[in-house]
């Protein structure tokens, strides 16, 4: 059956076109454009955002809000922190970062992508929108699942917002099989000044992971250290649902967590010094 | 089906598709232009890239009616008539195809990266052509090509006898 | 090595891909971009279910859909189309068969066998209709291990069949039992090759194009064999290969996928002639990454004396090659037995393959053709030898390659190598890469934490093969045409899906004739302008389209060269012909231009050239020697003039907590005889090896336990991308072969088993201080952490 296509000019024109709960939202398309192609996804009605006027950051006071529609290559000569160097490790060459958008990736929730874990990382909060209002929730709630989020049908990712660091450091590191594997696991590290780290483990359970842990007394290579982190990240994993697609076995993504994570911090601590 | 607009190669164009219809079968199909190609339709091989609004992108993952009123250049656009651009050239010389399925990707993709970064290094090259695969040549001649339209001296491939300089 | 004067046109020099400028700007018309006026388009409906019966196919509501013109099943297929004849029939071989439909009729035996097809105006329509077509299947147990299928109570693919064998055969000769017991150490092991697929970047397509007035067909086909594609649709559909013309122009890469043989290739015709219009099917990237390249699992075991002498090789291999196919793929495995044990002096060999069919797609013709297996396990085998006697692995190479003049050597399995110079290939890629030097590096390293490692893989590339009566066919034929205005105009049978013999051809042509490579037109993939020919595979084109353009265009050569003595009142030994003109050997200013003397012989016919028949074209078939069929005390036949040769070494780097493996350099030294075009077998060298490469770290069609792929877009079947190679280094070395025209041996096959050989090799050497074995490839990240961990468990 042949959807009937919408590109609104403005927020209340999307959240009116997905009232009925039938849409589907398409951002930059990446994901969603093929998904449709091979008939895995479906609705009576296309709901465009590229005419909608949501692309961009803009600096609040608690925050900076990147619009939904910001793409990948915005956000590298963006000022956002963490997303700006993630952006450019996206995969898929100028062509998915000039039009896959980090909010489309949010949406999509895929468990093995790079933006979840770094917007729980970051505390981000998730602006969504519907004909009945917006709300705000944040980035640690809105993943529930392997592609499952808090969006209600009837509702659209606006923007998220990514509150100021406060001097934190940050680091960021991906695993990937091979050039043009989706990630495996993900490791986003907050380490606010003085304080114990928060690293964010993603691809290896079906929703993003946060793990606190202590600073390491000697190095980010200190055996003990990495002991210690570890056994937190398997403690953490141990409560999360395991995750596992055609590239990778949980067991694997379990394993190789707490590598990818100390690795991270080693790197959040790097560049602390 | 809806009507729509679109400037191709600087020639605007008006055809009509269905909300479905892909950019890059709108391209091939409605307008005519063959030389971007369909290999895969989920946005992984790179052969269907085309510039839209002057950036690179996927036409098998846009679909058309997102593109109603845009200027998209394909790889068509880049000889001047007989011509062929630097990119093009270089292509050649480096035998940096063999089939040419993968040529409208390649080319496109590394004139976007000349045009941005004139003088790359070799990771930026690769992080400029990560977003096509070839299966034919196995890259490296690709890589020295994209580096020898970019003017630089050094190539990626050593020790090739049959190379010209 | 080309000499610094010699012009790029020229027999040996580098000349650009001729159909380049087409190609770069978009011009070049592959499959696809053929879209006739009202043609329709096709979608194949597959099964959804590994093995089971058809019980009913309900297609009211699919053809309900606007748009539709046809929905046609299997059981009304049948009434107009016969099975699709084998390119390689296994009963020929002595195995079982099954014949092979366009749309099965009663049974499916895999998740993704054509059922039923529909035809609609648009693609979309057809897609959408396809979905609607209700298949009940009654379902069957199914089996997706070659080994499980091979257990006496397992699920048979074929009831006619005694079991899932194709078939099974035992090469090699000596006494392999009494070496073993003779031997001063015995070393065994298991090989599992993973599945990995072809995957052109050009799927497969066709567009029939039936003109019922005329009773003429005309297929554009993404094909390398266009002549076998006409002789088997006009067996298929039952009509003469007269009135069939198949054009496969440009084809967007193959790597032995485009051999035909599919089910599509007579359906889409048939679609065609039922429909009265135009069909056009291309595939879905989901269905070109259904075609298997290869799975195999070896069973060996070497003897070798205490100092390194491999006396004697049992090798036991079970091929998985899905589903039963007319195309070719399912005789690879064959080839994986007979090139064992490659280049090195093995007396007592054994090797016994059995052929299994599973219920998952079938394996499909592809690079490689199965000798790659020979080499990954001959390679594993060496290696392993080498560590169990503490040797280095290229000294134990040096002491076992079978020395360079001992050529035509023939091997236990029965191969008779033409030529080439094993130790001289270890030498200059031990040279390139600094064995020494890496060797040092690793120990440096190690005690760092950083694993470095060093792998060869020899590799012999048997080339340019003839079975006897199949299709698969050791010579080919070429037409030169000299046109009234000196134009050449070369129409040979050999194909091109993008490795460039065109341009090969062209400079034997342009070489040979003494004309400017400017002048030469060559014209390829088209059945109603070809000589009958073969297309490509085996790494054939330029030996025996070359060597028949060569002979082809020496004919045309001569009555020009004849004709001009004439014209120059000179004897004709007194003549050459070179840079377009006829001219006197010792006096260049007496000259005629080409074109004149051709105008000469076919406007003054009568006046000038009596005795002489004025016809400027030649058309030759160019036989390569060396094949030999008529079966020795042993049974063994010789099917390969050439043997190309190589050996391959790469240095990786392994991150023993996540097991990735990164490369950190790559050399291949490479021997392919005379080079006609250096660039363009470079290019197919590392093409080859990237997909070698690729099927050794990353690449695997992964199957649910229903049957289904799972791993169905690059996202989940990885190829290499840019950053994946590293930058091949290639270093030449030329042993003619002297039973070919020019001295070349077959290119472009030669890299697949090599660099899995080799990266398997240097993994096992990185992770030495781990006690790891490595047990197969691909090699990906969570295998090789398992391996770590498995020999730590130890
Ligand atoms: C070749 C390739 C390489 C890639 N490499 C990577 C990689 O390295 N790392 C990685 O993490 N990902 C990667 N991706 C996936 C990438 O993250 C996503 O493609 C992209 O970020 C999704 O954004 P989009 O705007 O294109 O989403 P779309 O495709 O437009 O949408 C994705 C989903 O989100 C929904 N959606 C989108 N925007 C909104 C919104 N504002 N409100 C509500 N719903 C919305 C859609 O309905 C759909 O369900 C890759 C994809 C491709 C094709
Ligand atoms: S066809 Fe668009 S990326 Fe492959
Ligand atoms: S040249 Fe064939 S895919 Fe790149």
């Amino acid at each position: 059956m042949t959807p009937r296509y919408s590109a609104p000019r403005d927020l209340a024109g999307v959240t009116a076109a997905l009232a009925d709960g039938d849409g589907v939202v398409v951002g930059g398309g990446t994901m969603v454009v093929p998904d449709m192609t091979h008939g895995r996804t479906s609705a009576a009605v296309v709901v465009d955002l590229s005419r909608a006027g949501l692309a961009g950051v803009t600096a609040g006071e608690d925050g900076a809000v990147v619009g939904a529609m910001t793409t990948y290559t915005d956000l590298i000569t963006s000022d956002v922190p963490l997303l700006s160097t993630v952006a450019s490790g996206i995969t898929g060459g100028p062509q998915i970062r000039n039009r896959g958008t980090a909010g489309g990736s949010a949406c999509y929730a895929n468990p093995a992508s790079d933006v979840p874990a770094c917007l729980v990382a970051l505390g981000a909060r998730m602006r969504l929108a519907s004909a009945g209002g917006a709300r705000e929730v944040p980035a640690a709630e809105f993943f529930l699942g392997g592609f499952r989020t808090a969006r209600r049908p009837d509702e659209v990712l606006e923007a998220f917002v990514v509150p100021p660091l406060g001097g934190a450091a940050l680091g960021y590191l991906k695993f990937k099989l091979a050039e043009g594997s989706w990630p495996i696991v993900t490791a986003a590290t907050f380490a606010p000044t003085g304080g114990p780290l928060r690293i964010v483990v993603g691809g290896a359970a079906a929703t993003p992971v946060a793990v606190d842990v202590d600073r390491p007394s000697v190095g980010s290579d200190d055996p003990a250290w990495r002991e210690h982190v570890r056994e937190a990240v398997h403690t953490a994993l141990d409560a999360a649902e395991p995750w596992t697609d055609v590239l990778a076995p949980a067991a694997y993504r379990r394993r190789i967590a707490p590598v990818i994570a100390a690795r991270s911090a080693g790197r959040a601590l790097e560049e602390d010094r | 089906m809806t009507a729509m607009r679109l400037t191709v190669n600087g020639v605007q164009r008006e055809i009509d598709v269905d909300p479905r219809t892909l950019l890059v079968h709108a391209i091939r199909e409605q307008v005519g232009l063959t030389g971007t190609h369909v290999g895969c339709l989920t946005g992984d091989c790179g052969a269907c890239t085309v510039v839209l609004d002057g950036r690179t992108a996927k036409s098998c993952s846009v679909l058309a009616l997102s593109a109603d009123g845009s200027a998209v250049d394909t790889v068509e656009s880049l000889a001047d008539g007989d011509d062929l651009h630097p990119v093009q050239q270089a292509f050649w010389d480096e035998f940096a195809f063999q089939c040419g399925f993968c040529l409208p990707g390649m080319l496109l993709t590394a004139k976007e990266l000349l045009e941005s970064t004139p003088d790359p290094d070799d990771a930026q090259v690769l992080a400029a052509l990560n977003g096509n695969l070839c299966r034919c040549t196995g890259y490296n001649t690709i890589v020295s090509a994209v580096r020898k339209a970019s003017g630089c001296a050094t190539t990626c491939v050593k020790e090739s006898p049959c190379r010209k300089s | 090595m080309a000499a610094p004067t010699l012009p790029d046109s020229a027999i040996g020099g580098s000349a650009r891909k001729r159909d380049g400028a087409a190609l770069l700007t978009g011009r070049a018309r592959f499959v696809d971009d053929h879209q006739p006026d009202g043609a329709l388009h096709a979608h194949v409906v597959r099964s959804t279910v590994a093995h089971g019966r058809i019980l009913s196919i309900d297609t009211a509501a699919a053809e309900a859909v606007p748009g539709v013109v046809l929905v046609l099943t299997g059981k009304r297929a049948a009434e107009s189309a016969g099975p699709v004849p084998y390119f390689i029939d296994p009963a020929a071989r002595g195995g079982n068969r099954t014949d092979i439909r366009c749309l099965q009729v009663d049974e499916v035996v895999f998740v993704g066998q054509p059922v039923a097809a529909v035809v609609a105006a648009t693609r979309q329509q057809a897609q959408e209709a396809a979905a609607l077509v209700a298949v009940e299947y009654e379902v069957l147990p199914h089996v997706l291990d070659a080994e499980e299928a091979l257990l006496p109570d397992a699920p048979r693919l074929y009831p006619d069949w005694p079991g899932n064998v194709v078939m099974h055969n035992r090469y090699g000769t000596g006494d392999t039992d009494a070496a073993l017991a003779a031997a001063d150490v015995v070393v065994s092991g298991e090989l599992r090759i993973g599945r990995s697929t072809t995957s052109p970047i050009e799927p497969r397509g066709y567009l029939a194009s039936w003109n019922a007035a005329e009773g003429k067909l005309t297929v554009h086909a993404s094909c390398q064999n266009p002549h076998q594609m006409r002789w088997m649709l006009a067996t298929s559909l039952g009509l003469d290969e007269g009135d069939i013309r198949i054009v496969t122009a440009k084809v967007g890469g193959s790597f032995g996928l485009k051999m035909q043989g599919h089910p599509e290739e007579t359906l889409v015709a048939l679609l065609s002639i039922l429909t009265g219009s135009p069909v056009k099917w291309i595939e879905d990237r989901r269905e070109t990454l259904m075609a298997g390249a290869r799975q195999q699992v070896h069973r060996f075991t070497v003897g070798a004396t205490a100092d390194g002498r491999i006396t004697a090789l049992v090798n036991n291999i079970v091929a998985d090659v899905g589903a039963l196919t007319a195309q070719a793929g399912w005789a690879m495995p064959n080839m994986s037995a007979t090139t064992l044990p490659s280049g090195y002096l093995v007396p007592d060999c054994r090797i016994e393959l059995d052929i299994v069919v599973t219920n998952k797609p079938p394996v499909n013709a592809a690079r490689g053709f199965g000798k790659d297996a020979a080499h990954f396990v001959m390679e594993r085998a060496v290696d392993v030898v080498a560590r169990e006697l503490g040797l280095d692995p290229a000294e134990v190479r040096r002491r076992n390659f079978i020395p360079a003049d001992r050529f035509p050597y023939r091997t236990s399995t029965g191969l008779n190598i033409d030529s080439g110079d094993f130790v001289g290939l270890l030498d200059k890629v031990c040279d390139t890469v600094d064995y020494a030097g890496i060797r040092r590096r690793q120990a440096e390293l190690r005690p760092l934490g950083r694993y470095l490692g060093i792998g060869l893989g020899f590799e012999l590339t048997p080339e340019s093969s003839d079975s006897p009566g199949t299709f698969v066919s050791g010579f080919d034929t070429t037409t030169v045409r000299m046109s009234v205005t000196g134009m050449v105009t070369v129409l040979t049978g050999v194909t091109s899906p993008g490795g460039g013999n065109d341009t090969g051809i062209a400079q034997i042509v342009a070489t040979e004739m003494g004309v400017p490579i400017e002048w030469v037109e060559l014209v390829q993939g088209d059945t109603d302008r070809c000589p009958n020919g073969f297309g490509n595979f085996s790494g054939r084109s330029m030996v025996v389209g070359g060597g028949s353009a060569t002979l082809a265009a020496r004919d045309v050569r001569d009555k020009l060269a004849l004709l001009g003595s004439r014209m120059l009142a000179v004897p004709v030994d007194r003549v050459e012909v070179a840079d377009g003109v006829v001219r006197v050997v010792d006096d260049h200013e007496r000259a005629l231009a080409v074109p004149d003397v051709a105008r000469a012989l076919l406007t003054r016919a009568f006046a000038i050239a009596d005795g002489i028949e004025p016809v400027l074209e030649s058309t030759r078939a160019y036989k390569p020697g060396n094949i030999d069929h008529v079966p020795d005390q042993f049974g063994r036949i010789q099917p390969y003039p050439t043997y190309s040769s190589s050996l391959h070494a790469v240095v990786v780097d392994v991150d023993v907590e996540t097991g990735k493996v990164v490369l950190l350099d790559y050399v291949m030294a490479h021997d392919c005889g005379t080079m006609i075009n250096p660039a363009l077998v470079e290019g197919q060298a590392r093409g080859a090896v990237a997909m070698g490469l690729g099927s050794a770290l990353s690449e695997q069609l992964v199957f649910g336990e229903d049957g289904a792929l799972l791993s169905d877009r690059f996202k989940t079947y990885l190829l290499p991308r840019a950053g994946d190679v590293p930058e091949l280094r290639m270093v030449h070395q030329v042993t003619p072969s002297p039973f070919t025209m020019h001295g070349n041996k077959g290119a472009g096959e030669a890299g697949v088993g090599g660099a899995q050989a080799a990266v398997a090799n240097a993994v096992e050497d990185a992770l030495a201080p781990f006690g790891v074995a490595v047990r197969g490839v691909p090699l990906t990240p969570p295998v090789v952490l398992g391996l770590i961990d498995e020999a730590a468990a130890r």
